[in-house]
């Protein structure tokens, strides 16, 4: 009898806790349904149909156009270009950023002079608003009186005077790619730093004496204990480069020859420059599969042998 | 179990005070005023409207990108004083964003149910608002004389379908400005610019030889073709030069035709000889032109205006002249302008819109304006005798290409369009690729986009 009435009060207790619990997760599951789920359902939803801003105004509803979206998405040959722009600047930004992010704080996390400082400083890129950044950096790569063109004419004693980054369709993904690095650098090595400061000393001492090289130590030790905070920081480094549009829209507009037109950019022109949403919409829906597909792949490769 | 409650306690609290916090009252606290404000504006007319109608106390929301601009922000704010001064009943709130994004926050708020009532806008806009459903036809809104006295050929460039939508408060062609010091020092005759483009590439090798003062190379021109909207436009018009056409008549998609391929040959040209800076943006070859680094470019004539911002020395060296003529054509152009587009909200805020635009548009507001800010031509007949205007030497250059102007084809996808064409001068350029391939690519890059 005692033994059921203890029982019974266990198993109160364990569905008073998953209440509580719900209870507790109910604000953040509210949320992430009204303002994630439903308007990414609707967004889907409204790629299927004919849907401009004189819908959104008059409140009428769109019309179905049997895929017509789609159609003019693989068809129009701008799709396929479009995700490859947005593939390669995605990982030519996130293991850039990776590597010099990553020197950096080990630079940093040594005793050297000013490291205080430099750790202050570093983060002023990325408190800069990201339009401000991509004008910032429109001056620096002018190309008749840029910085930039300016260094260049020095380091080469003036051979090469016309140094143009951004209009030249084969170099323009690279100089947006430098001001993405530029703002986007800080933070990395500031998350990778306090990954560092996770490593045990005695493993990195032992390994030392064990007779263990700099290189070895790093990969062997360091690497791994810092694999969740690497984790982090290049899923966070993945989505803020999926998604960036500012730097794009502000210093080459996806040209010159739309070779800087990634998938942010065709969705913001099908949307707001020609007003059609429904259009917009199909675009978004790809790169939000294509997003999901990366980071799919991204987290099974993490997972396959965890710490 | 007492950690639970408290924690419970503590999450109620949160949700409470947020909620309490929350927008509801801001919205409230700033909606107030504005109702206050019209309130007291009522009481203090008494009933009387001045020349402002009805007598009841109207507020007009007016979306104008200019406000945030240096330069433009005196005169709108001036604006603002004279209007509500000469009709107390009415309010003037300025609706502000970039340039960028001043047509994305108009239909922003329109789709959120708040409709501004007047949009200061560029010609180009026009299709867009139109196809919003935003756009009211000017005969709804504007008195019929006022109407009238427009021009006929600006009027059809603000006409969709037949209708008018736009009340251009000035217009300008893609007029050629030249820098009349550079000339000379050239060896060339500072009064006579070429008229042709193929004067253009006789001179342009004097003029490429050329130096700054601190050394930084010369082009001899200009046209711009980076990814911005209105540049496609500026692209119609130099196709225009060389009789060359994007649409028909009747509004039939052509680029078939001699004129067009002429022009992106010589577009082509010009960038492999180095005379045209590669991809540059309107206010690159400004900035170009006021530093002395540009002999000749193409722009609006209110282009002036950011020029001398940069140099106020321009206003020594500038010239405007008629746009280049090339192949079998004359050195047509299209015509650009500011206009107000009006959004109908009802009789009482539209006929406060119809006194804001008929006060705006007219000799006494407009001729310091014109004079000191934004030069350009005007667009109807009581609006030609302006001192602004005849008393202008940098304007009677370009004078006779506003006749000549041709209508940019309205339509709603238009912005899209000229991005294409934007991409289409890029191909030629810097992408290096030849110009029938990099039509053929524009023609189906476009397909979406007809009409």
């Amino acid at each position: 009898m005692n033994n059921t009435g203890g029982k019974g009060l266990l198993k109160n207790r364990h569905t008073a806790d998953k209440l509580f619990s719900l209870i507790l997760l109910l604000p953040a599951i509210i949320t992430t349904i009204v303002f994630i789920l439903i308007p990414v359902a609707d967004s889907i939803y409204r790629s299927f149909f004919d849907y401009r801003v004189r819908n959104i105004i008059s409140g009428q509803p769109g019309t179905w156009n049997n895929f017509a979206n789609y159609i003019k998405l693989f068809t129009g040959g701008k799709l396929v270009p479009s995700m490859v722009n947005t593939l390669v600047f995605v990982f030519g930004v996130v293991i850039a950023q990776f590597i010099f992010g990553m020197a950096l704080a080990l630079i940093l996390n040594t005793n050297m002079k000013a490291s205080r400082f430099i750790r202050s400083i570093m983060m002023i890129p990325w408190v800069v608003p990201t339009i401000i950044s991509g004008l910032v950096w429109i001056w620096m790569f002018q190309p008749q009186y840029g910085l930039v063109k300016y260094l260049v004419g020095l380091v080469t004693g003036g051979r090469i005077t016309d140094f143009a980054i951004l209009n030249n369709p084969a170099t323009a993904m690279f100089g947006v790619s430098c001001a993405a690095l530029w703002k986007q650098i800080p933070l990395g090595t500031l998350l990778l730093l306090a990954g560092l400061a996770n490593v045990p000393d005695d493993m990195l001492e032992a390994a030392k004496i064990d007779g263990a090289n700099v290189v070895q130590r790093f990969f062997k030790i360091t690497m791994p204990y810092m694999k969740s905070v690497i984790k982090v920081t290049v899923s966070m480094s993945i989505i803020e480069n999926f998604k960036q549009f500012p730097l794009f829209w502000t210093m080459t507009g996806g040209g010159p020859n739309n070779s800087t037109t990634t998938m942010a950019i065709l969705s913001y022109r099908e949307a707001f420059v020609s007003n059609n949403f429904g259009s917009g919409a199909a675009v978004t829906t790809m790169w939000m599969l294509m997003m999901i597909a990366v980071v799919l792949v991204y987290n099974r490769i993490f997972k396959k042998d965890e710490l | 179990m007492k950690k639970r409650t408290l924690a419970l306690a503590m999450a109620a609290i949160m949700g409470l005070t947020t909620a309490c916090s929350g927008g509801g009252q801001t919205q409230q606290s700033a909606a107030a005023p504005a109702k206050e404000a019209e309130k007291t504006a009522g009481e203090a007319t008494g009933g009387q409207s001045g020349e402002g109608g009805s007598g009841e106390a109207v507020t007009i929301k007016i979306a104008n990108y200019a406000l945030l601009e240096a330069g433009y922000d005196e005169f709108w704010g001036n604006v603002k004083t004279g209007f509500e001064e000469k009709y107390p009943n009415v309010t003037i709130e300025w609706v502000t964003a970039p340039y960028g994004e001043i047509l994305n926050q108009v239909i922003n708020m329109a789709g959120g149910g708040d409709m501004v009532d007047c949009i200061f806008s560029e010609m180009i806009w026009i299709p867009a608002l139109v196809d919003a459903g935003l756009a009211a036809p000017m005969e709804e809104i504007l008195d019929a004389d006022f109407l009238n006295d427009y021009y006929p050929n600006i009027l059809e460039a603000h006409s969709v379908d037949g209708q008018v939508y736009g009340a251009p408060l000035y217009v300008s062609p893609f007029v050629l400005f030249y820098n009349k010091d550079l000339l000379e020092q050239a060896g060339l005759d500072p009064s006579a610019p070429p008229k042709s483009y193929d004067e253009l590439l006789e001179i342009a090798p004097k003029l490429a030889e050329l130096k700054t003062a601190d050394g930084n190379p010369v082009y001899p021109f200009g046209q711009p073709t980076a990814s911005v909207i209105v540049i496609g436009s500026s692209l119609q018009a130099f196709a225009q030069n060389f009789g060359g056409t994007v649409f028909d008549s009747d509004g039939t998609f052509n680029v078939d035709n001699q004129g067009f391929k002429e022009a992106m040959e010589m577009l082509k040209k010009l960038d492999e000889l180095g005379y045209n800076p590669q991809n540059c943006k309107p206010k690159d070859l400004r900035n170009l032109f006021a530093l002395g680094q540009l002999a000749m470019y193409y722009d609006n004539t209110w282009g002036f205006n950011g020029a001398k911002s940069i140099n106020p020395e321009v206003v020594n060296f500038a010239a405007t002249a008629l746009p280049l003529s090339g192949g079998q054509g004359a050195g047509d152009t299209t015509l650009q302008s500011h206009c107000f587009v009006a959004v109908n909200n009802g009789p009482e805020r539209a006929e406060a819109v119809k006194n804001f635009i008929q006060y705006v548009i007219s000799p006494e507001i407009l001729n310091d304006y014109i004079a000191n800010i934004a030069p350009a031509y005007p667009a109807k007949a009581a609006m030609e005798s302006m001192e602004a205007v005849t008393g202008s030497e940098f304007l009677k250059g370009g004078q006779d290409a506003v006749e000549k102007a041709v209508a940019v084809y309205q339509f709603p996808t238009l912005s899209d369009f000229n991005l294409e064409l934007c991409a289409l001068g890029q191909a030629v350029t810097v992408g290096k690729e030849p110009v029938e391939d990099a039509i053929e690519n524009f023609k189906s890059a476009v397909q979406p986009l007809l009409p």
